[in-house]
């Protein structure tokens, strides 16, 4: 009960319950469009996680870049695909076991953080960071987002 | 709440996506459950950067690196999806065998 008087409590159990419901329809949901949609529900999910972190900025810029371009990019070429029945490999029991397997073992060696997260981003302390360090990465990931615009716009020409 | 809590959905993400990714072979899918791994991996990131003031900030940049590099790769397989379904009508990963060389 007392983890339901700490309003911070009650949403971080909502964002959780809503990425981990959206993750599995992503991967249940029938048709792909909607799978696709609800990548972006789990993207809305981890970016109130990165805020409750304290991480805003970065929640600010997983919201714009991943779920309003990357995501939004998946569903509209999406749509432009018709969706083939394809056999699916018959060992779902066996990834059952393996994920469950893979989640626990996680989960054990996670436990041993028991601290609470008393952080806060500086979007100073990011953007320096950013200009004087990684400053190749960085050039490095503009080009690469360069070429994502280009292929979008030969996608968008139909003429491959 | 505890580092360990985030840490705990971050695993439950993470055996989703990999769960997907085994049980898949629309390259659709596969780029979804792909997906779900990434956030997870962002998640267990972010939060282990969150427990020191030293790495607060380095984490958060790698983050924003990581999140740049994610929108270039999804842009890479959804137009290898797209030639695929156009050259064979299909979205089968096996069919992909038939590109080579």
């Amino acid at each position: 009960m007392s983890l339901l008087s700490d309003p911070l409590s009650v949403v971080f159990l909502l964002s959780s319950l809503m990425s981990v419901i959206a993750a599995v329809l992503i991967v249940h949901h029938k048709s792909i469009v909607y799978s696709a949609f609800f990548l972006s529900i789990l993207g809305v999910g981890n970016s109130i996680l990165f805020t409750l972190l304290g991480f805003p900025i970065i929640a600010l810029f997983h919201l714009s870049v991943y779920v309003g371009a990357a995501v939004t990019f998946i569903l509209f070429s999406v749509v432009m695909l018709k969706e083939a029945p394809v056999v699916e490999p018959p060992v779902k029991a066996l990834a059952v076991i393996a994920a469950g397997a893979l989640a626990l073992i996680m989960m054990k060696i996670f436990s041993v953080f028991t601290a609470e997260p008393s952080f806060f981003l500086n979007y100073r302390d990011l953007t320096a960071l950013l200009v004087t360090k990684y400053w190749f990465a960085l050039i490095v990931a503009a080009i690469a987002l360069v070429t994502t615009l280009i292929e979008a716009i030969t996608l968008a020409r139909r003429e491959v | 709440m505890e580092a360990s809590w985030y840490l705990f959905v971050s695993s439950i993400l993470f055996a989703i996506g990999i769960y997907g990714l085994l049980t898949r072979r629309n390259i659709i899918r596969m780029l979804l459950s792909a997906e779900i791994i990434f956030n997870a991996a962002l998640l267990a990131f972010l939060s282990l950067a969150s427990l020191d003031a030293g790495y607060g900030p380095v984490g958060g940049a790698i983050v924003v690196i990581a999140i740049s590099l994610s929108a270039a790769e999804v842009g890479v397989i959804v137009s290898i999806a797209i030639m695929m379904f156009r050259m064979r009508r299909a979205l089968d990963v096996y069919e992909l065998k038939k590109f080579r060389g």
